[in-house]
């Protein structure tokens, strides 16, 4: 491989990508604290305060919006931008216009939870943005498409790497459900009414959540995790023809997959199967990601004791492995009328959003940090403690879920002798309690990892800041002697 | 897998990579597919195909494909009122319709309805079956429809919803008065003093209500107050009775027990908080906020009848 004799750094544009590691943290802080806090609500209600602000259905967007598109959007942006430039070998494209994407989503994210406190809403799950932060997304999105792609035209690789089309997926169909999804008519600035009705309303939401899970959640962090993962292992991946084929199932199941959020509802009943089964078929692609990761560190199995950002790495994928089995299984219509509206499916979300999404992007940081700001980081000590607060957190979190969710569920399908309920909604509502003090629990010991490692970060930026003023102190010095 | 040609080509470093690198060392083995991931992929497709044949699927035309799979329930010829199961096509319609024939079909529960149906009050609050099974429907009818005010267990809120469980009832606490309560619905009413009364004549006759429960000890100033109270110028007595004991047609609350439905006296320490909270009380009367819906038309009869038995088993029947 011909390298260029020219530093990293000023090869490549690293402002932008340092940027959005920065605001992916803060947001991981502010998104993650806001969701202990909501969890906390649920688990003693006087946390209300009788305050319309602090009320959970309001405090709840503003979780997912910081965490969704917030801290995972910007580790998206940040990994996205430093992958493609790195395996094309060219410097981003527009840098004005990668300094707007930068600029408007950060803005958007923030503007969106102002919103959301202040009661403006779609009322649609991980859509809340009303329409005019509706079209600011979309003209930020476009321009990121532009970045991205024309960088990728100006590629001095004759191919284009697998975690390039990962993230160009993520981009296209992002930018097909976003718009789509929010086809409103306005009646104010801070109103709309959506185009759809009734049960095409419905159906057109959850192909929006569920593929914003897939396109967002899933294939954007494969493509963060085709790239981190055989740096960081010093590895090749594991079989390119396996990246094909599950990249292509992948994109091709995962658009047919929305209708399991609505078994059980006015969907028909044909939709309904379709979307159980192509959740089933998505199984083996899913994990076609999970085991191109995990083989690619065979024969290299040591690493794992030796260092925490494989940790990191290879326990995102099988948190990833784990939620994708738990994924199709929830969306047969059997196990689907037990799991329906219970926190099972709450647990579920987590296991892919904690243990993957986040577990990746923490480990992907790792890596990228260091390079970044040309220095090591603080301390190796604190990524292990990071990383162990992170995982008995999770494993806290969908543990109570579960006693939760399938608590719940077995509690309101049982009856009596005489075919009557066995229990009370609010029964139901006191059994939980227990559970969701685990949860609020599970989520402290995860901000408390992410506390953890902005420790870190901060004191490692604070050394490299120090190491290039000595750096420039020394020039200096041998200017001033010459 | 068992090919030992392919063992030896998956040793690390055996295997080819595809002759591209990326940033440095990025490269990618040309490992095929691992057979038992494209078996089980296989697998889930026929898995789906199953699936497809068993429950209604593919759109076809204008119709789509029914699926073989079936649900049984009886239904009840209108004609000849004959009974008979019969197989319907499976979907979500038919299972609802089952469930809900299975629920009205159990023998055991339409067994006691009937009992309980054609009992009197008396009866079925001495036959332990029968509460057994007035317990049964009324906690789920409860916990739906009244925990949401009065609390799981009835014990209601001081201020906003009587308590169930105690001993006095406003609007009476006989089974038949229950019954009227949950059909017809109730809405308390007491004027407001305010403006007919002197400031010092409403502390007297705070004064004077509070010596009906020994709460206060008698004396000049609820003299004064017992002449307002059962003279014309308060006339309290039209409703809380010459003896202060209530009259439940009215609604009026019996002020010679220590149960308070409203102003929370027990829970002030003094006499003077407890004369100020009800004297804010007879100042401001109650109008239009403490209203107990009707049931008639949202329950059915059966319902608001073992409803009635539920309540009344609660604690505080009479």
């Amino acid at each position: 491989m011909a390298q260029s004799s020219a530093l990293p750094a000023e090869q490549y544009n690293y402002d932008i990508v340092r940027k959005f590691t920065i605001m992916a943290m803060v947001w991981a802080v502010l998104g993650m604290s806001v969701g202990v806090y909501i969890a906390s609500e649920l688990a003693w209600p006087f946390l209300n305060y009788d305050i319309p602000q602090l009320t959970f259905g309001r405090l709840r967007p503003v979780h997912t919006t910081l965490v969704i598109f917030g801290f995972g959007g910007s580790a998206l942006f940040a990994t996205s931008y430093y992958v493609v430039q790195r395996t094309c070998q060219a410097r981003l494209a527009f840098p004005w216009l990668a300094e707007f994407t930068f600029w408007g989503w950060t803005g958007g994210v923030a503007l969106g939870a102002l919103t959301y406190v202040s009661g403006i809403t779609q009322g649609r799950e991980y859509a809340e943005f009303e329409w005019p932060l509706d079209i600011a997304i979309t003209l930020v999105w476009v321009s990121y498409f532009a970045v991205y792609v024309e960088t990728l035209r100006r590629r001095s690789q004759p191919h284009i790497y697998v975690a390039n089309w990962f993230y160009l997926a993520f981009i296209l169909a992002v930018a097909l459900l976003h718009i789509f999804n929010n086809l409103a008519v306005p009646v104010s600035l801070t109103k709309s009414y959506s185009l759809f009705a009734g049960v095409q309303d419905a159906m057109t939401q959850w192909w929006y959540g569920h593929n914003a899970v897939g396109f967002f959640l899933t294939a954007a962090f494969l493509g963060m995790m085709y790239y981190f993962v055989p740096k960081q292992a010093g590895r090749p991946v594991y079989s390119y023809r396996l990246s094909i084929i599950h990249f292509w199932a992948l994109i091709f199941l995962y658009m047919w997959a929305g209708g399991h959020h609505l078994h059980w509802t006015s969907l028909p009943d044909w939709v309904s199967t379709l979307a159980a089964t192509f959740s089933i078929i998505l199984l083996m692609p899913s994990w076609g990601g999970m085991i191109n990761g995990i083989m690619t560190l065979s024969g290299a199995w040591d690493k794992l004791r030796s260092d925490p950002i494989m940790l990191f790495l290879i326990t995102s994928l099988s948190f990833y492995g784990m939620s994708t089995f738990e994924g199709p299984l929830m969306s047969l219509k059997s196990v689907n009328a037990l799991s329906h509206y219970t926190d099972w499916t709450v647990g579920h979300v987590h296991s892919g959003a904690l243990g993957w999404v986040a577990l990746v992007s923490f480990g992907s940081f790792y890596h990228l940090i260091p390079r970044l700001w040309d220095t090591k980081m603080y301390s190796e000590k604190l990524i292990y403690i990071h990383f162990w607060l992170a995982t008995i957190g999770i494993v806290l979190y969908i543990t109570s879920l579960w006693v939760a969710g399938i608590g719940q569920g077995l509690m309101l399908r049982s009856f009596d002798d005489y075919g009557n309920l066995a229990y009370t909604f609010i029964e139901t509502v006191e059994f939980m309690h227990t559970p969701y003090v685990w949860r609020a629990l599970g989520g402290a010991f995860f901000v408390a990892g992410v506390l953890v490692m902005v420790y870190n970060m901060a004191m490692t930026l604070r050394a490299a800041g120090r190491e290039r003023v000595d750096e420039e102190a020394r020039l200096a010095a041998k200017l001033a002697k010459a | 897998m068992s090919d030992p040609k392919q063992n030896a080509q998956q040793k690390p470093g055996a295997v080819q990579t595809t002759g591209h690198a990326w940033d440095g060392d990025l490269q990618e083995y040309s490992n095929p597919l691992p057979r038992w991931w494209l078996w089980c992929f296989y697998g889930t497709v026929l898995f789906s195909v199953l699936y497809w044949i068993y429950y209604p699927s593919w759109p076809v035309g204008e119709s789509w494909l029914k699926g073989v799979g079936t649900v049984n329930y009886t239904v009840t010829d209108k004609k000849t009122n004959q009974v008979q199961e019969q197989e319907y096509r499976w979907n979500t319609r038919s299972l609802l319709a089952a469930d809900l024939t299975e629920a009205a079909n159990n023998e055991q529960r339409k067994a006691m309805l009937a009992k309980v149906k054609a009992a009197g009050y008396d009866q079925i609050v001495k036959d332990p079956k029968m509460m057994e099974f007035v317990r049964s429907v009324g906690k789920g009818l409860f916990g739906d429809n009244c925990a949401a005010c009065h609390g799981r267990g009835g014990q209601g809120v001081v201020g906003m919803y009587p308590n169930l469980t105690d001993n006095d009832w406003l609007w009476g606490g006989g089974m038949d008065r229950i019954h009227e309560t949950l059909v017809q619905g109730r809405k308390g009413f007491m004027p407001a003093f305010g403006a007919a009364l002197k400031p010092e004549q409403l502390d007297d006759v705070a004064e004077y209500v509070l010596t009906l429960s020994n709460e206060a000890k008698p004396g000049e100033a609820a003299d004064r107050g017992k002449e307002i109270f059962h003279g014309p110028v308060g006339g309290c007595y039209y409703c809380h009775g010459a003896d202060g004991k209530g009259i439940p047609s009215q609604g009026a609350a019996n002020l010679t027990d220590k149960i308070w439905a409203i102003a929370d006296v027990p829970a002030q320490k003094t006499l003077q908080d407890k004369k100020a909270v009800l004297k804010t009380f007879i100042t401001n009367g109650v109008n239009n906020t403490r209203i107990m819906p009707a049931w008639k038309g949202r329950l059915n009869d059966d319902d608001i009848k073992l409803l009635a038995v539920y309540v009344h088993q609660l604690g505080g029947a009479q």
